[in-house]
């Protein structure tokens, strides 16, 4: 297996200007990995992942999965959105039932699948519950088990995790990387949060914004599973965010007045004689 | 309580603008102003009169015969109408401007192409409901939340089966609100309809009213066909909208 991304561009045009939301991006992601895409806001990497999921068309380039093209969303990527897209006509149970019977599977082996894939998650409990009667966390690990329900093997997660409170968020983490562990799955998982792609990432690619390019990779050779505590973490995470410094810059100029810039903010100005009192 | 309480104050103004027009200083004409009690004492009799009861099962009977009609045509015309862009794009302006025409205009053209009888009272009420239903449902449609859409597409859902499966349940709340409209103006296109051309119906009984100059009789078959508007949108399509909103959850915020 091997997922090809090759010289995607993706331009929006409107009335009275283009914008290239991705200029060129080029990625080769083997079996089994755990990719993530990290940049910041607006820089075409939700985009990116619904032209490989095949739910957006690349205005240039092609995405080839073992070989072929992609043009239409297959059973072999499964997507996890933000807010999780459960349907909240339907049961726990039978969202995650949902892909298997759009295949076709009979009614008593798709309950069974379906159940399998609630344990993994940690949910059999709330299978005939409603949407609304789950919390975040747990709306987001039901569409973890509906993704896995495909059975596919890519993973692609759009920003899954980045509506949630920060103590759900590392305890789905590490959910993840043990399900992950589990399955073999390649995953790409897009993120704007530095620290959850070096935590869960194999490798971690950053993008630039407007256009949207490929700045740089990160391999992150550190032993799992990976707590957000750890200290290596930290120190990835700083190295890569000092990569995205200008590119932050860049976005937050076009969105502050004029008269900001970065280092100014991280000062602060007027200290008075209070400063340090608390030390 | 407070509610009741409200509503009898109200009679009780009536009845002493009746009291205080009619017989203490006689500005208004007995004829020309029911007082409630009479009212009251009518609705009994009528009631108890099997008549009533036969117009009233005519009535539903005609208007559900053309609820029926609007409610599969509508929700069709609704499905059909967003499955081609260039429909929904540009026939949704005409379907307002036919809705907002009021069914009695209908009328002429009723009778020109069923005659002077129920047909054309079925005609009207299913053509003055069926573009609200139609509108309700492209609504329903039109704003179901892309994200399922985008689910559905990536968990292979396709054609036929994605329309069962998400668009129709994604679509209802917007569906049963046209629904709710369709029945108010069905209910209202029924009384245009019998008025002019009904031998039998609740629109009848009213026409009688005006006939026999029997103000009285005319004010109580008003308040039978609030009533039974009232009755049948709290009964059918309350519940129905409770049920989704509970199961949508969105009864919680």
């Amino acid at each position: 297996m091997e997922l090809v991304v090759k010289d995607i561009s993706k331009i929006y045009s409107s009335k009275n200007k283009t914008n290239t939301s991705l200029n060129k991006i080029n990625l080769c992601i083997k079996k089994g990995e755990f990719i993530c895409i990290v940049g910041p806001s607006g820089c075409g990497k939700s985009t990116l992942l619904n032209i490989i999921a095949g739910l957006e068309k690349a205005t240039t380039g092609q995405v080839i999965i073992n070989g072929t093209k992609v043009t239409n969303p297959g059973s072999d990527r499964a997507m996890v959105f933000q807010d999780g897209a459960l349907f909240p006509w339907l049961r726990v149970i039978d969202n995650v039932e949902f892909g298997m019977k759009m295949a076709g599977v009979p009614k008593k082996a798709r309950r069974e699948r379906a159940l399998e894939y609630l344990k993994l998650v940690h949910l059999t409990e709330f299978q005939n519950s409603y949407v609304h009667e789950l919390s975040g966390g747990m709306r987001q690990r039901v569409a973890i088990a509906r993704a896995l329900s495909l059975d596919s093997e890519i993973l692609l997660m759009d920003e899954p995790f980045s509506a949630l409170d920060s103590q759900t968020r590392s305890i789905l983490q590490l959910e993840l990387q043990q399900i992950w562990w589990k399955t073999k799955k390649t995953i790409i998982f897009v993120t704007h949060m530095v620290e959850e792609a070096v935590l869960l990432g194999d490798r971690v690619i950053v993008l630039t914004s407007s256009p949207g390019k490929i700045k740089k990779e990160y391999a992150i050779q550190l032993s799992r599973p990976r707590l957000p505590e750890n200290p290596d973490i930290n120190y990835y995470a700083r190295k890569i965010k000092n990569q995205l410094k200008n590119e932050v810059g860049k976005v937050a100029k076009s969105e502050f007045d004029s008269d900001w810039y970065v280092e100014k903010g991280t000062v602060l100005s007027g200290a008075g004689d209070t400063l340090g009192i608390g030390l | 309580m407070k509610k009741v309480l409200f509503y009898l104050v109200l009679v009780i103004l009536w009845e002493l603008a009746y009291r205080g027009g009619t017989v203490y200083f006689s500005f208004w004409n007995v004829n020309y102003f029911p007082s409630p009690l009479e009212v009251i004492k009518r609705l009994v009799v009528l009631f108890t009169s099997t008549k009533l009861w036969s117009y009233i099962a005519d009535s539903l009977n005609t208007v559900f015969i053309g609820y029926a009609i609007s409610i599969v045509l509508g929700i069709l015309t609704g499905f059909i109408i967003t499955h081609f862009k260039f429909l929904n794009e540009n026939l949704i302006g005409l379907l307002w401007g036919l809705q907002t025409l009021p069914n009695v205009c209908w009328l002429p053209f009723a009778i020109l192409w069923f005659g002077e009888n129920q047909k054309a009272v079925i005609f009207v009420i299913a053509i003055g409901s069926i573009f609200a239903i139609s509108l309700g449902t492209i609504s329903g449609i039109n704003n179901i939340n892309p994200v399922y859409i985008k689910s559905a597409k990536s968990l292979g859902a396709k054609g036929v089966k994605a329309y069962i499966n998400v668009i129709i349940p994604a679509s209802l709340p917007g569906i049963i609100s046209g629904l709710k409209q369709g029945w108010l103006f069905a209910w209202r296109a029924l009384m245009s309809g019998e008025m002019l051309l009904a031998t039998r119906g609740l629109g009848k009984v009213l026409l009688e009213g005006r006939e026999n100059q029997d103000i009285v009789q005319i004010v109580a078959v008003m308040f039978v066909i609030i009533a039974i508007g009232i009755l049948v949108e709290a009964l059918v399509f309350k519940r129905i909208e409770a049920g989704i909103r509970e199961r949508w959850g969105l009864n919680k915020c």
